[in-house]
């Protein structure tokens, strides 16, 4: 792509110095070199809008928000046009993929969705507003920090924006350093939401620089009252040891899912199920947080393992006709190349794994009788573990359960509460058919905490 | 010890190994040599022959090297690939990952005269193609102290075999003596007597590290020179291959062309060096690439298919080693590179799934505990 993306998007009055520029996969993109003065110059910029911000009712903001995702839902619109194209170029995504999730995601930015939010997190909304009556004698107003600063991972896209967009929610105005792997969203959010309201927009500082640029973090932490970190657990570490005391730090740190079918689902619709899973794998091509690795089925007598894996490859094959895999990097088709190898060698060795796969690299199930639980190298390669009881699932997990997140269950009424509860005590935090896997309610608890009372401080009257 | 077909393969394999590593081995030869290595495998591994049949791949169906189906390193972590009626006389392991108990791979080596036979003649082109005499330092730790180790097994061996007495290794239980090494480059250099350095990247520039830290330089005497390997990450960051041959010239007085990085991993027998010496003691001058001794032959291939990729494009390179008798000889590495009219161009190893999002980093999951 011939064309070079403007990366950032700073509040109106804040003038850059130098620039340079990363690339995103196919997509050339411009920074503003973080210099102490810039940052500082955004800061104060941010903290200034941030006062206007509080004024603002939270009716207001959320018509705001609304309008700018509006733009993003509507296919005709020119930024929505503008993310279709850039997207794919920044993250690899076909566009079919792109397509959908631009289209899902900003669901989750209209006034509906965001008035859900705010009711299921606040008993009043308009707590958020000033002081609400909260029991006899007492009122409560929730406030919240005067400048956060966001630290994004990857390339999930719209990750960054709902981080955003609870951030405004609350009133913060947000610092937010950009992902190289998708610079894309965010910018066009913020751009969106300028062109709507240019004091509200002025609350949103988007910018990239080089992970480790030690002084552009530091300033930046210095800076605010609260961090957001997304990504791996060396970034969440850098930013922990830049931390104050009483900094307050929310942390998205390295997750995975998993999906558990017991044996009465197994028998009683597996195609529907087959194409669920496949569905579930395929979404984001397997990076989200979301994204099943392993998928445990009941299945005492190994009588139905077979079946399934080849229903799931069917059905693997069928949602890849729908929603191309992207493109991925060599090393990406490497690690994937040598777990469909070393499997179909060990298969070979005795009662081994059993490889099922797309042309190239395209999608893989690996249907692996050995117990335990391995991580999959993504970009649509499911491990299918066959089980004689559900419970054996949970035992596999055990010692992986710092990272687990959601379960997708497909299991009969009785069982599942039985289960949860387990699951719960393990540490997932979301537990979910294999249809909403990919997309989380806005008013989930996300990593186990309500997004917006995360960021927020109450602030008790009493009369 | 091989079975009796292995073993007399093997006595052919070593009498070509010993024509040396700059003898030419003719297309239909090494595919005849290939076919046969290939047909021992499949005989001998019955996971691979399953494998191979399962790709539509028999001796019959077998015609070129880059026909024979190749194992990815992968199956070497789960799996024992040794040819049936074979004791192995050494088994060799990667080296793990620092995050904590990964699965290593392993290579059981049935005959390590074999092992002998084929690195020695390629060392001595890539490294001493003047027939030099040198005393050598090495940074490896000997193979008494890491059995598992192929690379201080290959070490031990040049020392022994074509280095002067007095060669000796400064790797300690506790780390690298240093200060030994530099007393003992130092004497070398006084007596103006050249000598071999032999290390892995990242232990040599930890060295340079602490000689541009104290402010010193060694001037190594003429015809003194080093082979480095392993990526070159040290000191906690990665360091590209040119700025490293720069340090090694500013900090110990080597011109590039005595620096020779050599490729070679635990799964295979035979090793492939970096081209500037050899080309440099045969008068050639020509772009520095890798290469290797005539019985293994390399082919970069499409990441997506698998297959192999016109001259100069870069994929994922598989080797035909034919040392690997014992085990599997066509291998499918996870390095990324290119292969031209002067040898491969490696652009580097794939260590794990690098993350993308919020998603799990697979090294942290294997790596890290409860």
């Amino acid at each position: 792509m011939s064309e070079t993306f403007d990366a950032f998007r700073l509040p109106r009055g804040v003038t850059a110095g130098e620039h340079a520029t990363f690339t995103a996969r196919q997509l050339t993109c411009r920074y503003p070199l973080p210099t102490q003065p810039l940052l500082r110059d955004v800061a104060v910029a941010l903290r200034s809008a941030g006062r206007a911000l509080a004024r603002r009712p939270v009716a207001d903001i959320i018509a705001v928000l609304d309008d700018a995702a509006a733009r993003l839902a509507d296919r005709q619109d020119p930024v929505r046009r503008q993310a279709q194209r850039l997207v794919p170029a920044a993250t690899g995504y076909s566009p079919a993929m792109a397509d959908l999730v631009i289209q899902r995601m900003s669901d989750d930015w209209r006034a509906p969705a965001l008035r859900r939010l705010l009711d299921a997190e606040l008993p009043d909304p308009a707590a958020l507003d000033g002081f609400v009556p909260a029991g006899p004698g007492r009122r409560t107003h929730a406030c919240g920090p005067d400048l956060s600063f966001h630290v994004f991972a990857g390339n999930v896209p719209g990750v960054a924006v709902t981080s955003l967009v609870r951030s405004l929610l609350v009133k913060a105005p947000a610092l937010a350093k950009l992902a190289s792997g998708e610079p894309v969203l965010p910018v066009l959010f913020a751009q969106a939401v300028a062109a709507v309201d240019p004091a509200i927009g002025d609350a949103l500082a988007v910018t990239y620089w080089p992970g480790g640029s030690a002084d552009a973090e530091a300033t930046a932490m210095l800076e605010a009252d609260l961090v957001v970190v997304y990504g791996g657990e060396e970034a969440e570490s850098a930013i922990r040891q830049r931390a104050r005391p009483g900094q307050r730090l929310v942390t998205h740190g390295p997750r995975f899912s998993v999906g558990l079918i017991d044996a009465d689902a197994l028998a009683q619709d597996p195609v529907a199920l087959a194409r669920a899973v496949a569905r579930a794998v395929a979404i984001f091509d397997q990076h989200g947080c979301v994204s099943p690795h392993s998928v445990w089925i009941e299945d005492p007598g190994r009588a139905h393992s077979h079946a399934f894996a080849e229903q799931l490859a069917d059905a693997m094959a069928a949602v890849e006709r729908e929603l191309p895999r992207g493109t991925i990097s060599p090393g990406e088709a490497s690690l994937i190349h040598q777990e469909r190898g070393a499997a179909e060698m060990r298969g070979h060795a005795g009662n081994g794994p059993r490889v099922l796969a797309g042309p190239g690299t395209s999608w893989t199930v690996v249907l692996d009788p050995e117990p335990g639980f391995r991580p999959s190298c993504l970009n649509r390669l499911v491990h299918l573990r066959p089980v004689d009881r559900l419970e054996d699932a949970l035992d596999q997990l055990a010692p992986h359960r710092r990272y687990l997140q959601s379960v997708a269950l497909a299991v009969n009424g009785a069982r599942m509460d039985q289960i949860g509860h387990r699951l719960a005590r393990l540490g997932a935090t979301r537990i979910t058919t294999f249809q909403r896997l990919p997309w989380p309610p806005p008013e989930w608890h996300h990593d186990g905490a309500g997004p917006l009372n995360e960021l927020l401080r109450w602030v008790d009257l009493e009369e | 010890m091989l079975d009796p077909e292995g073993q007399a393969l093997g006595d052919e394999l070593a009498a070509l190994f010993a024509r040396g590593a700059d003898a030419t081995l003719e297309d239909d030869a090494f595919h005849r040599l290939a076919r046969r290595v290939f047909r021992y495998n499949f005989q001998r591994v019955p996971a691979y022959a399953a494998y191979c049949r399962g790709r539509g791949r028999d001796a019959e169906t077998v015609h070129l090297w880059t026909d024979i189906p190749a194992v990815p390193t992968a199956a070497f972590k789960d799996m024992v690939l040794l040819a049936e009626g074979a004791d192995a006389e050494r088994v060799f392991r990667t080296s793990g990952t620092t995050r904590g108990p990964e699965r290593r791979g392993e290579h059981h080596v049935a005959d390590l005269s074999l092992y002998r036979a084929a690195l020695r003649p390629t060392f001595q082109a890539f490294l001493l193609a003047d027939g030099a005499r040198l005393h050598c330092f090495s940074l490896v730790p000997a193979a008494t102290v890491t059995p598992e180790s192929s690379l201080a097994f290959m070490i031990d061996d040049v020392q022994d075999h074509f280095g002067q007495p007095g060669s000796r290794t400064f790797a300690r239980e506790d780390g690298i003596d240093f200060t030994g090494l530099d007393t003992a480059v130092s004497a070398a250099g006084a007596d103006g007597r050249p000598v071999m350095l032999l290390g892995t990247s990242a232990a040599f520039i930890h060295w340079l590290d602490r000689l541009a830290a104290g402010g010193t330089r060694h001037e190594l005497p003429e015809g003194s020179r080093l082979m480095d390997t392993g990526g070159f990450k040290g000191g906690g960051r990665e360091v590209a291959p040119e700025a490293l041959r720069q340090a090694y010239r500013d900090r110990l007085g080597l011109p590039p062309h005595r620096c020779v990085n050599e490729y070679g991993m635990t799964e295979m027998l035979s090793q492939l060096y970096d081209t500037a010496l050899r080309d440099h003691h045969q008068g050639r001058s020509r772009p520095r690439r890798k290469a290797g001794p005539p019985w293994v032959r390399s082919v970069a291939v499409d990441p997506e298919t698998l297959e192999p990729l016109p001259t100069g494009r870069s994929g994922l390179l598989r080797h035909l080693d034919l040392a690997n008798i014992g085990s599997v000889a066509a291998i499918q590495t996870e390095d990324v590179g290119s292969v031209d009219e002067y040898g491969l161009m490696v652009e580097g190893r794939v260590t794990g799934a690098p993350p993308r999002g919020c998603s799990i980093a697979m090294d942290l999951l294997l790596g890290g505990g409860p």
